[in-house]
């Protein structure tokens, strides 16, 4: 894919709408699609090397950049335009439109160790029948994919991930469960998702990683980010432990 | 300067202005639900902004100064009492060691917030002083005040709160005579909420768009510091589609696929995959932190750029505030 023709081609001027005073969204597409993550991933990039005075954070979703900044600041900026919406989106519009062969960014790739079923993964077993699986087979199948993490969100850390096997798919409870444990791996529809802290939740629940997903005391506090590429390695118990300290 | 909880109230917990820099790893803003009350409790006593207070909901607490205290509060969830003696809100308070101070009802609202001089200590977390209880971090121990907690100032004063502490000293007073008008900030009419309507207002149809800016809503038990369900005419969607989940933001009003509206607050999520009415202006997001259950609220519509010219002269405002205390005193 030419990323650079896919910003000057279609995406110029940028779709920008409003969120509040303090924050804008830009629309990059309408379905979730691996080409139009890597563009939202390179343009936050992009942005966050290149910021425009009060620039505070962004927040990649799906199809959409958000950005939120400090009025107060955008509006003492020499960017061209009377009110805020107007000053941040010359600036966008101006990001997008930046040679970018020079700045290609490797994403990182995340091996998770997952402990699979047991007390671990109570509905290994409903997903296996489900899709007519045996478990063993669910496991095989969800280790071999390659997966991207398409935004963090519902809690600090959780990261919804794409790229699953179809043949895994299953929806998620009726009847949300009322405490899912840090680290368990879910299964929703057709994304795979892990619950950093121990929070209500509808996924179906195949293992548990011993990693800690959100920690607030690190650099980083949330493991994975917006782009991050995943995979899935089985461990057994005993390792857990060890990995846990146990 | 030190105080300790006595009695805790129903919810109290350490809030700053938020923690806006970890939204993409979907650690929520939090801070104080008013942000206005917040902010003008710190200006009382010489703070900046963005110091820490207790955020109170409701009344029903109490706490002793276990040392000299230069307090101040503003709010409309309680009114501090010392001595059978209601204390006025707004201004610095001068207390001596031993006092007990009450908070007792106040039937406006429903946040109150408690700022000393220097602000109350406790660790960043995340680069916020802000109580997050779903993750359990930030604030006083990631966690609401509970009796017998123990919480102190910064020792560093600036040199306006100094002045205030030596000025209330040498003249053996409780408060000065002089208040900050939170009133003169807040429209007259407290349940009309103006809002900004959102990027997905055409998926609905216009009867809905005209009852939910014409009709009212009443807050619902289910609110808390995440948002407020709002119980009213439901919207209906004209169209079929569903939102993929995109940034959201306090303030943004979400349809739930029932019709029925939730206004998102301090601590939502980051994300959310409800298609969005409209978005309550900056500065009527105060106003919204007072309502309580049972309570009765119109919208009602203004454009995004007077929205943000509200905000910025609200903010001008403060910041003139800020100057005129400080030229009373330096």
């Amino acid at each position: 894919m030419n990323k650079q023709k896919r910003y000057l081609g279609t995406n110029i001027p940028l779709k920008i709408y409003g969120l509040s005073e303090k924050s804008v969204t830009i629309t990059f597409g309408t379905e979730i699609d691996n080409d139009l993550l890597d563009l939202i991933t390179d343009f936050n990039q992009l942005l966050l090397q290149n910021p425009f005075p009060g620039l505070i954070t962004t927040v990649p979703a799906y199809t959409t950049l958000t950005v939120f900044y400090n009025p107060l600041n955008v509006i003492l900026s020499d960017l061209p335009g009377e009110v805020c919406l107007e000053k941040v989106s010359a600036h966008l519009n101006k990001i997008a439109e930046i040679n970018r062969k020079e700045s290609e960014v490797m994403d990182d790739h995340l091996v998770i160790p997952v402990c699979y079923g047991g007390d671990f993964g109570h509905d290994l077993l409903t997903v296996a029948r489900h899709n007519n699986l045996c478990e063993s087979e669910v496991i095989d199948m969800h280790t071999a994919g390659y997966y991207t993490v398409f935004m963090i969100g519902f809690v600090p850390g959780f990261a919804y991930m794409g790229g699953m096997d179809n043949r895994l798919s299953t929806p998620r409870k009726e009847v949300p469960a009322a405490k899912i444990p840090a680290g368990s791996v879910g299964i929703a529809g057709n994304q795979t998702g892990i619950y950093p802290l121990e929070t209500p939740g509808g996924w179906q629940i195949i293992g548990r990683t011993p990693l800690e997903m959100f920690d607030v005391n690190r650099a980083q506090a949330s493991l994975l980010k917006g782009g991050d590429r995943v995979s899935f390695k089985a461990i057994a118990q005993d390792e857990f432990n060890t990995y846990m300290g146990v | 300067m030190k105080i300790s909880i006595i009695k805790p109230g129903l919810l109290s917990t350490v809030q700053d202005m938020g923690r806006y820099r970890y939204l993409s790893q979907a650690v929520p803003v939090s801070g104080a639900m008013d942000e206005l009350a917040h902010r003008i409790a710190n200006k009382a006593v010489g703070n900046n902004d963005n110091d820490a207070t207790i955020e109170f909901a409701y009344a029903n607490a109490s706490f002793k100064a276990e040392t000299p205290i230069l307090i101040s509060y503003s709010g409309d969830g309680a009114f501090l009492v010392y001595d059978d003696e209601l204390m006025p809100a707004e201004k610095p308070l001068f207390f001596a060691a031993g006092s007990v101070i009450r908070l007792i009802n106040n039937p406006v609202g429903v946040h109150t917030y408690l700022a000393v001089a220097g602000g109350w200590d406790v660790p960043d977390v995340m680069e916020s002083k802000s109580t997050y209880l779903t993750a359990g971090f930030g604030g006083f121990k990631g966690r609401k005040l509970q009796k017998a907690d123990v919480l102190v100032s910064r020792t560093i004063l600036n040199e306006v709160s100094d002045k205030i502490l030596n000025q209330l000293i040498e003249r053996s007073l409780t408060y000065p005579n002089w208040r900050i008008s939170r009133e003169c900030l807040l429209p007259e009419k407290r349940q009309k909420i103006r809002v900004v309507l959102a990027n997905e207002i055409c998926w609905f149809d216009a009867t809905s768009i005209l009852s939910f800016l014409t009709s009212n809503y009443i807050i619902d038990l289910r609110s808390n510091r995440m948002g407020y369900h709002l119980a009213g005419k439901p919207l209906v969607k004209k169209v079929k589609k569903e939102l993929l989940s995109t940034a959201v933001t306090p303030g943004t009003i979400q349809v739930t696929g029932s019709g029925d509206l939730v206004m998102l607050m301090a601590d939502c999520q980051t994300t959310g995959g409800y298609p969005r009415v409209a978005h309550v202006a900056a500065v009527d997001l105060p106003l919204c932190a007072q309502l309580k259950p049972g309570d009765m609220i119109q919208f009602s519509e203004i454009s995004r750029d007077e929205a943000e010219e509200l905000y910025l002269e609200r903010e001008h405002d403060l910041s003139l505030i800020t100057m005129a205390i400080s030229l009373k005193y330096i």
